[in-house]
C-alpha cells in the first residue's frame, strides 16, 4: 500500500472538488420524477435486486439523505440512506452509492456521501454504518479516507457467496464515557442475507 | 395464478384489509384467489401512489414480492410445477437408457453431478438447491430396479444424513444456517442404513465384470457366465474402472464420517486408513475424466471445460435445480451456480487433508495443548464440515473428547493441586458457570473467523465478569473457612490459582480477538499502530499471567524435587524464564517494535495519519477496542495511554533501543527449546524474519528518511500472519 502523505492527499481532494464542483450539480431528493433516475443508476451497477418498494421506503421516508448528482442535466450518481434508532443508537444507514462509470475518479462519491453524513450528524446520529463487498477496493478507499473502520467481517454475506465488511463511523461525543463493565451491543443486522427479522431488511419476509 | 399464490405459503402478498391486526397468516387466515382484487387495484392505483395501512407502511412495503418477477417470486413455475410433473414428463427416467452403454454412462455423468453439488452445499449453499435437485433422490423407490443408480442414492442420502447431524448436533453451523435446511427432504429412504451392504454388492459386481473382461481370451471361458456391464466391449474396461473409483469412494467417505462420529475418538486410526483410501479413489476419478471425455463425441456443455459438472463434460439427467425453490430458503429464490466436477473434486481432496489433521491428533489431556490444535487447525482455513468435526471430537457429553470432565481439565491448566478435583468447590455456583465458558470458548474456536471473531469480542466479557464472580465466591466461601479449619492454605491456593488461570485465559482471548482482525483485513494501515500497540499491552499482560502460573508449576516441582534431593541446577533452572514465556517476549518485542516504528514515521514523516473529515484517530480507537474496553482488558489502558506512550517516538530514539534486535535474539536462543515442535519452530521462523527485515528497514529509513522523500514505507504480510513486514522502496 503506498502511502502518500495525508497533505498530498488533501491537497489532490481540493483540487479535484474544485474542478469537479465546477460542472457537477448536487441535487437533494426531489420527488417522483427523481426515482426513475436513481432506480436505473443503482440497477446498473449494483448486484443486489431492489423492488421499487426498496427505493420508496427509503427517499420517501427520508428524502433529505437522498442527493442526486448531475452532469449536463445527466443524472450520473446518487446516494439513498436513512436514519433511526438501533438498538440503543441513533444511526444512519448508506443503503446504496452510486456513480456511472466514465465519471468516477472525481469525488463526486465522496462528494454525495459527505452530504448525506453531514445532514446525519446534523440530524443527531451517533454513527453511520454500511455494509461493502470485502472485494470492493474503490468503495472500501473511499469510506476508509472519511473514517469509517471495518468493524467486522460478514462471512458469505452477499448472494454471490462474498463476504462483506460491515464499515462505521463514529461520530465524536462531547463526553467519551468511561469504560464500564457491561455487554457491548454487538449487531449482527444488516439487510442483503442474514438477520431476517431486523428492522434494516427491506427483504423482510 | 391464484393456486401459485397459494401454495406459496405465508410469506408473499399481503391484503391488508383480511385480518387488520396482523399482517402475518395464522390459523384465521384463508387462502383468496387474489387476481380479481389486485387487478380492479391496478385500475384505482395511479403511478406513485401506494396503499396505506396501520399494518402496511413504507417498510412492510418492501417486504412485497414481485409476483412472476423471477428474481424475487419463489412460486414461479419453472419447467416443473412439481417432482411428479417432472418424473411423468420422463425428466428422470429408469432406466436411463435401454441402451446399456448409455445408461452406464447417464449414471456416471450423475454421480459427478451429484458430487458437485455435494461440494456446493458444503459450501454454503441449501440441500434442497445442490443435492436434492436430484430427482432420482426425491423419490428413493423409484430407482429400486436399478442396482447402480439405488445404491448411489442410498449412500448419498446416508452420507448427507450424517454430514447434517454432525453439524446440527455441534451447532457450528449457526454461521452458516442455511446448511442444515432440509425441511421437506426425504433425507432418510427405507432401508437406508443397509446402504453399504447394497454399495458392497454392487462393487462385487463390478469388479467381476472388469476381472472378466481384463482376463486373457484362453481364461476368458473360466468367466464365461459374467454378464458385462455394457455392450461396448471396447469400452468394458474404461466403465467398470469409472464406476469402481466412484463407488468406492462414496463407501470409504461413508466409512469416515461414521469412524469420526465413534465417542473419544476411538475411530479415529481407522478413519485415517478410509481417508487415505478415498484419498486414491479420487485420484482415479480424476484420472477416468480422459477416458470419460474421449468417449462424449456428441455435444459438450455449454459451460466449456472449467465449468462443466461432469468427467465427460455431459449434462447430467434428472436434475431441476428450480423444483426446489420453494423449500431453499426464506429468501428470495437465486438460482445458484453449483461448482465445477473438478473444484468438487479438490474440495473433497481439501476436506479429507482437513479431517486427516483432526484424525492425528493425540487428544492432548492439557487445555493449553487443546488451544493450540484448534488455532493451527484453523489457519488451514477448513470449511464448515470439518471444523464441525473438530468440535464433535472435542466436546461430546459436555466432556473434553468425551472423556475427561471439563473441571478435571481446568485443575490441570490452573496448576491446581490434586484434592481439588474432589472439592466441594466444584459445585459453587460460579465454578460450574466458568466450566460452561471453557466449553463456549472450545465451541467458538471452531467457527469461522469472522464469527469466531465476534464471539469472542463477546464472550471476553463474560471471562472478566466470571473473575469477579470467582472472587466475590471464594472470598466468601473461603472466609469462612479460613478462621476456623486448617484447610485454609489448600482454600487460598485454589482460588489464587483458579484466578490467575482465568485471567490467563482471558488475556489469550483477547490478544486471539485482536490477531484476527488481520486474517480477516478489517485493520486499515493507519490504524496498525493502535493495533499493535494494544497487542503489546495484552500480551504483556498475558505474559506476566503465564509466567505466574508456571512458577507456582516449578515450585510443586520443586518441593516433590526436594525430597529427592534434587541438585543444585535445578534450582539454577527455577530461575530461567521458561521458553514459552519468552516465546512471547518475542512478541511483545515485534509489537513494541511495530508501534513505535509506525509512531515515529507517523510523527516524523506525517504518513499513516488517520485524518477524516468528520472524526479522529480517538474514534476509531474506540470503535476497534469497544469490547476490551468494556471489560477493563488490561485494566488502566485508554486512548490517552496509547498517545501517551507513541506520540514522543523518534526514529533516532528507536533505533538506539531497538526491539527487532532483541526479538531476533530470543527467537534464535529458543530454536533449542523447541526442536521437537513443529508448529512453533515454524512461528519462531517466521518472528525472525519479520524482526530481521523490520529491523533493516528501520535503519534505512532513519538514516535516509529525511534525506531522500522519495522513499516510501510500506507494510506487507509476507512473513508472518499478523506481524507485518516493513518495506521501503523509493517511489
Ligand atoms: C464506489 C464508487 C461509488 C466511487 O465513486 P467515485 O465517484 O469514483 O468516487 P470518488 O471519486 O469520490 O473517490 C474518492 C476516493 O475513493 C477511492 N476510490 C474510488 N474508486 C476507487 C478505485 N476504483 N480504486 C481505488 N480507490 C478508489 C480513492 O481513494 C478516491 O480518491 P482519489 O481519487 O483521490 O484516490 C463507484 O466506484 C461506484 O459507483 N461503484 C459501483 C457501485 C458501488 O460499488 N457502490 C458502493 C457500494 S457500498
Amino acid at each position: 500500500m503506498e502511502t502518500t502523505t495525508d497533505e498530498e492527499r488533501e491537497a489532490k481532494i481540493v483540487e479535484l472538488e474544485a474542478a469537479a464542483a465546477s460542472e457537477i450539480e448536487y441535487v437533494s431528493y426531489g420527488g417522483e420524477h427523481h426515482l426513475p433516475l436513481i432506480m436505473n443508476l443503482v440497477d446498473q451497477e449494483l448486484s443486489e435486486p431492489y423492488s421499487i418498494f426498496t427505493y420508496r421506503y427509503f427517499v420517501y421516508l427520508w428524502p433529505q439523505l437522498s442527493f442526486l448528482a448531475f452532469h449536463k442535466g445527466k443524472c450520473v450518481g446518487t446516494v439513498v440512506c436513512k436514519m433511526g434508532e438501533h438498538r440503543n443508537t441513533f444511526r444512519g444507514y448508506i443503503a446504496m452509492l452510486v456513480v456511472l462509470k466514465p465519471y468516477r475518479g472525481r469525488g463526486i462519491a465522496t462528494e454525495l456521501v459527505t452530504r448525506s453524513i453531514k445532514v446525519m450528524m446534523e440530524s443527531g446520529c451517533e454513527e453511520v454504518t454500511l455494509e461493502a463487498e470485502v472485494t470492493n477496493k474503490g468503495a472500501l478507499a473511499l469510506y476508509g479516507r472519511l473514517g469509517f473502520i471495518r468493524a467486522k467481517r460478514l462471512f458469505r454475506y452477499y448472494l454471490n457467496g462474498v463476504d462483506a465488511f460491515r464499515l462505521k463511523l463514529l461520530f465524536p461525543r462531547p463526553e467519551l464515557h468511561s469504560p464500564q463493565l457491561t455487554r457491548a451491543t454487538g449487531d449482527e443486522s444488516g439487510w442483503h442475507k442474514d438477520s431476517r427479522q431486523t428492522e434494516e431488511n427491506p427483504f423482510l419476509l | 395464478m391464484a393456486e401459485k399464490v397459494g401454495v406459496e405459503g405465508d410469506r408473499d402478498v399481503k391484503v391488508p384489509n383480511l385480518n387488520p391486526s396482523s399482517i402475518t397468516s395464522g390459523e384465521q387466515t384463508v387462502w383468496a384467489d387474489v387476481s380479481p382484487l389486485l387487478e380492479s387495484a391496478c385500475k384505482d392505483l395511479q403511478d406513485g401512489e401506494l396503499v396505506h395501512g396501520e399494518n402496511f407502511n413504507l417498510f412492510a412495503a418492501m417486504s412485497a414480492l414481485e409476483i412472476m418477477d423471477p428474481k424475487m417470486d419463489s412460486g414461479i413455475v419453472c419447467r416443473y410445477y412439481s417432482v411428479d410433473e417432472a418424473i411423468e414428463n420422463g425428466a428422470a427416467p429408469v432406466p436411463l437408457s435401454f441402451d446399456k452403454t448409455i445408461d452406464v454412462q447417464c449414471t456416471i455423468d450423475i454421480m459427478d453431478h451429484l458430487l458437485a453439488c455435494e461440494a456446493t452445499w458444503h459450501k454454503g449453499h441449501s440441500l434442497a438447491q445442490t443435492v436434492y435437485s436430484c430427482i432420482y433422490l426425491q423419490r428413493p423407490d423409484r430407482t429400486s430396479s436399478h442396482a447402480l443408480l439405488h445404491s448411489y442414492c442410498r449412500v448419498i442420502r446416508a452420507t448427507c444424513n450424517s454430514v447434517v447431524s454432525v453439524v446440527s448436533e455441534t451447532r457450528t453451523h449457526e454461521e452458516e444456517d442455511l446448511f442444515t435446511m432440509a425441511y421437506g427432504l426425504p433425507l432418510k429412504g427405507d432401508g437406508d442404513e443397509k446402504n453399504l451392504s447394497m454399495l458392497h454388492a454392487v462393487e462385487e459386481t463390478i469388479s467381476r465384470q472388469l476381472r472378466a473382461c481384463k482376463a486373457p481370451s484362453s481364461k476368458k471361458r473360466l468367466v464365461e457366465d459374467v454378464e458385462p456391464l455394457q455392450t461396448n466391449l471396447d469400452l468394458e474396461e474404461g466403465y467398470c474402472k469409472s464406476l469402481l473409483c466412484r463407488l468406492r469412494f462414496r463407501k470409504h467417505f461413508y466409512h469416515v464420517l461414521t469412524c469420526m462420529r465413534r465417542p473419544q475418538g476411538r475411530g479415529l486410526e481407522l478413519a485415517r486408513k478410509h481417508i487415505a483410501s478415498c484419498l486414491l479413489e479420487l485420484d482415479s476419478i480424476l484420472k477416468s475424466a480422459e477416458f470419460l471425455g474421449s468417449n462424449n463425441a456428441c455435444e459438450t456443455s455449454l459451460d466449456g471445460i472449467e465449468g462443466r459438472t461432469t468427467a465427460s463434460g455431459r449434462q447430467p439427467i434428472g436434475f431441476d435445480s428450480t423444483l426446489n425453490n420453494r423449500l431453499a430458503a426464506p429468501t428470495p429464490p437465486r438460482a445458484i451456480k453449483i461448482l465445477s466436477w473438478k473444484k468438487a473434486v479438490e474440495y473433497f481432496q481439501k476436506l479429507l487433508h482437513d479431517l486427516d489433521i483432526i484424525c492425528s491428533y493425540s487428544l492432548d489431556p492439557l487445555f493449553e495443548g487443546v488451544l493450540r490444535f484448534v488455532v493451527e487447525f484453523q489457519k488451514f482455513q477448513p470449511d464448515l464440515v470439518a471444523r464441525a468435526h473438530l468440535q464433535l471430537l472435542l466436546l461430546q457429553e459436555g466432556k473434553l473428547y468425551g472423556r475427561d470432565p471439563v473441571f478435571a481439565m481446568i485443575c490441570k491448566a490452573a496448576v491446581l493441586p490434586e484434592v481439588t478435583k474432589s472439592h466441594d468447590i466444584q459445585k459453587n455456583e460460579s465454578v460450574v458457570q466458568l466450566v460452561q465458558l471453557v466449553i463456549s470458548l472450545l465451541r467458538i474456536l471452531c467457527t469461522n473467523a469472522a464469527w469466531q471473531r465476534r464471539k469472542l469480542g463477546k464472550i471476553v466479557q463474560d471471562w472478566r465478569v466470571i473473575y469477579l464472580q470467582l472472587e466475590l465466591a471464594f472470598r466468601k466461601e473461603f472466609g469462612e473457612i479460613s478462621s476456623t479449619s486448617i484447610d485454609e492454605n489448600v482454600c487460598i491456593k485454589i482460588s489464587k490459582h483458579i484466578l490467575n488461570w482465568v485471567e490467563e485465559q482471558t488475556y489469550w482471548i483477547a490478544s486471539r480477538f485482536l490477531m484476527l482482525g488481520f486474517e480477516l483485513e478489517l485493520y486499515s494501515p493507519c490504524e496498525y499502530c493502535m493495533v499493535y500497540w494494544y497487542i503489546y499491552v495484552v500480551l504483556i499482560k498475558l505474559a506476566e499471567k503465564t509466567h505466574l502460573k508456571m512458577l507456582t508449576s516449578n515450585e510443586i516441582a520443586k518441593r516433590k524435587g526436594k525430597k529427592k534431593r534434587e541438585s543444585l541446577k535445578d534450582a539454577a533452572r527455577d530461575y530461567q524464564i521458561p521458553p514459552v514465556v519468552l516465546l512471547l517476549q518475542c512478541q511483545i518485542y515485534l509489537a513494541e517494535g511495530l508501534t513505535m516504528m509506525l509512531a515515529a514515521l507517523r510523527n516524523e514523516h506525517k504518513v499513516f495519519q488517520s485524518l477524516g473529515p468528520f472524526n479522529t484517530e480517538h474514534e476509531r480507537f474506540i470503535q476497534h477496542f469497544e469490547f476490551l474496553q468494556r471489560a477493563c482488558i488490561p485494566d488502566h489502558v485508554s486512548y490517552l495511554s496509547f498517545k501517551e506512550s507513541t506520540n514522543h517516538a523518534r526514529l533516532s530514539t528507536i533505533v538506539v533501543y531497538n526491539c527487532f534486535k532483541d526479538a531476533q535474539r530470543i527467537a534464535k536462543e529458543l530454536r533449542s527449546s523447541f526442536s521437537n515442535d513443529r508448529d512453533r519452530m515454524v512461528e519462531l521462523r517466521q518472528i525472525e524474519q519479520v524482526a530481521e527485515h523490520n529491523g533493516v528497514a528501520l535503519n534505512l529509513v532513519c538514516r535516509l528518511g529525511t534525506l531522500d522523500p522519495s522513499l516510501k514505507v510500506y507494510f506487507e504480510f509476507s512473513h508472518h500472519p499478523y506481524f507485518a513486514t516493513a518495506v521501503v522502496k523509493r517511489s
